[in-house]
């Protein structure tokens, strides 16, 4: 028998060459004895093919013919959609997405396929400075989306969902699809490993994403600021111990620091607008961290503690 | 680095074939040991896929759909170049892989955004039709991570003061990085340690200062990677709660092993990885009644003692 590579080489090059859709019954004759005689072992192998053909990245046109072979469904492959175009790419932008790979999804397979794609070797380069980038089985079927434009809808915590892909991003580790919950009539952020797995279904209707969004602004850097308008940011005194007294100062920057003491220690003006986000930053502190005033600051965190305490 | 070389379906071999055939086909010759070796395929299997691929033949062109032959001094030589003159398109996931990983690498120090890997990012993204702000990655980036890196590429040693995390103690030590590395947020150091004398991985953010010195005259040992699943090391404890409805963030926010669905009140139970005692401690207190420890046991009172503590802190009892 005939390698199976083979045929399936022949058989592409036969639905890239042919001038007019091509039966089951035409391709079997062309590729003379490479498929079996019996009709439905035939049509077994042929469907076999086509899937790994899919698996590989090609996709069979076919259509139900019309005329003398009214029924029979007709195949063929269109070489542009087949074929990868020219991007432009040179040689110095090309060993830039190598090393960019090499430093974020270091042997990756899938990246070398499309490095060699693209015309690009499977060197590495040393690295040194990287960052890990997580993999998420969904994640390539929504960007499908996202560059179609296409809504998609999916599972999440137990809800199915039909949501507008506006955009995705990967922060802290961690992948966000932002966009349009139809079943809820609002914008919503899921974090895409959350999304149950290969369950997503890209649907046929057309999304147009806001003009101002800004996928930057839609996961807010600083939660102590959620809600900020001029009216509502207030001020709270903290005082950090010696010991966390560099990294908080760090964070907050020097303008915001009221006082250092003797034993090393720094008092600092914490801008804030959502109070459980601050009590929140201070608890994080442990007791390196005491919210001096105001009064009804400090008495949440103690509020809050004892129910922790008790 | 070579990731292991795939099972030779049939699938994995017309894929290889489908690259490595419009490469031959475009430079016209090329000898099988530099095919093989830039295709990670064995010499054998390159010239045997390439043999059948040759004889590959349709009437009216038997045999010569696919003009090429190997000569006898080890050279591929492409006569009429036909058909497979151009990869396949990428797929989905490798239209991803390429953009997630540019758009991180960008977001990494020392990234220019007039340099070549914004150019070639620019020109994916406009023939996969999407703008550029479908993927993005957002990335904090202290000034010392630059330096660290900076210092790796020179070779040279960074005295640093370091503040243990589990001590929480301050030390003086010197370092000699060979990699700096973002995981979940936190930006980290590879390098050889003074203190220890061993190769391993401080928090940039525990690094109260530091001074870069001269050489430092350690290599950089063999198999030093990327490390690219930190939490699933099976070394970080884990510990299991049940979450309150406005405590389920935590899922969100940190990598976790399990979580279950919702229960009829909203809460969920969930294993996360424990990176030590203060971090579960300052947890459990920014979730205060949204939270509960089911378990391990030695884990079940760390929120309790902390909340106490502080609360003497403050004065209180």
């Amino acid at each position: 028998m005939a390698d199976r590579v083979e045929r399936l080489t022949n058989l592409l090059a036969l639905l890239l060459e042919t001038r007019e859709p091509l039966t089951l019954d035409v391709i079997a004759a062309e590729l003379g004895g490479q498929y079996p005689d019996g009709h439905d072992a035939r049509r077994a192998s042929f469907e076999r093919d086509k899937a790994a053909l899919r698996d590989i990245g090609i996709e069979i046109s076919s259509e139900t013919l019309t005329g003398d072979r009214a029924g029979q469904m007709g195949y063929w492959v269109v070489r542009n959609e087949m074929e990868i175009p020219d991007l432009g790419l040179d040689e110095e932008e090309l060993r830039a997405l190598q090393l960019a790979l090499a430093a974020t999804r270091p042997g990756s397979e899938t990246g070398r396929e499309a490095m060699w794609k693209l015309g690009g070797g499977s060197a590495d380069g040393q690295v040194f400075v990287a960052m890990s980038v997580p993999t998420a089985e969904v994640l390539p079927v929504l960007r499908g989306a996202l560059g179609d434009r296409r809504a998609v809808s999916f599972s999440y915590a137990g809800v199915d969902r039909v949501v507008e892909p506006w955009g995705i991003l990967l922060r802290d580790g961690f992948w966000y699809l932002v966009g349009h919950d139809r079943s809820r009539g609002d914008r919503r952020t899921f974090r895409v490993d959350r999304i149950g797995e290969g369950r997503v279904t890209v649907l046929d209707d057309a999304v147009v994403v806001p003009s101002d969004f800004d996928i930057r602004s839609a996961l807010p850097a600083d939660p102590m600021m959620l809600g900020a308008d001029q009216h509502s940011v207030r001020s709270a005194r903290v005082s950090i111990g010696r010991q966390r007294a560099f990294s908080a100062v760090r964070e907050l920057g020097h303008d915001r620091v009221l006082a250092r003491n003797e034993d090393g220690s720094v008092e600092v003006a914490v801008p804030f607008a959502n109070l459980d986000a601050l009590v929140s930053w201070v608890l994080g502190f442990l007791e390196h961290a005491v919210v001096l005033e105001p009064d009804d600051v400090r008495d949440e965190v103690v509020r809050r503690l004892r129910a922790v305490a008790s | 680095m070579s990731g292991g070389r795939a099972a030779r379906s049939a699938e994995n071999r017309l894929r290889r074939l489908l690259v490595v055939l419009p490469w031959l086909m475009e430079r016209g010759a090329a000898s099988v040991a530099e095919t093989a070796q830039r295709f990670d395929i064995s010499e054998s299997d390159l010239v045997r896929d390439l043999e059948l691929a040759s004889m590959c033949g349709l009437p009216p062109y038997v045999d010569e759909l696919i003009d090429l032959f190997i000569d006898d001094d080890g050279t591929i030589v492409v006569g009429v170049p036909r058909l497979f003159l151009r990869p396949l398109r990428l797929t989905e996931e490798e239209a991803f892989e390429l953009l997630a990983a540019g758009r991180a690498a960008m977001q990494l120090p020392g990234a220019d955004p007039d340099g070549a890997l914004n150019r070639g990012l620019r020109k994916l993204a406009v023939g996969l039709g999407e703008d550029d702000t479908g993927v993005l990655v957002v990335s904090p980036n202290p000034s010392e991570v630059t330096r660290l890196a900076e210092a790796a590429r020179e070779g040279l040693e960074v005295a640093v003061v370091y503040r243990s995390r589990t001590r929480d103690e301050a030390t003086e030590r010197v370092l000699s990085p060979f990699l700096t590395f973002q995981d979940h947020g936190n930006w980290y150091v590879t390098a050889h340690d003074s203190l220890s004398d061993e190769v391993r991985a401080f928090r940039v953010d525990r690094i109260e200062s530091m001074e870069v010195g001269g050489a430092s005259g350690h290599v950089p040992p063999e198999g030093i990677d990327v490390p690219n699943t930190w939490f699933a090391d099976a070394d970080i404890a884990r510990v299991d709660l049940r979450l309150g409805p406005a405590g389920r963030w935590v899922v969100e926010r940190y990598p976790v092993d399990e979580v279950s669905e919702p229960d009829g009140d909203g809460w969920i139970s969930a294993r996360l990885a424990v990176t030590g005692e203060a971090w579960l401690a300052r947890l459990l207190l920014r979730l205060g009644d949204q939270v509960e420890v089911v378990g391990p046991e030695s884990m079940r009172s760390v929120g309790r003692e902390a909340a106490r503590r502080l609360l003497a802190v403050y004065g209180e009892t």
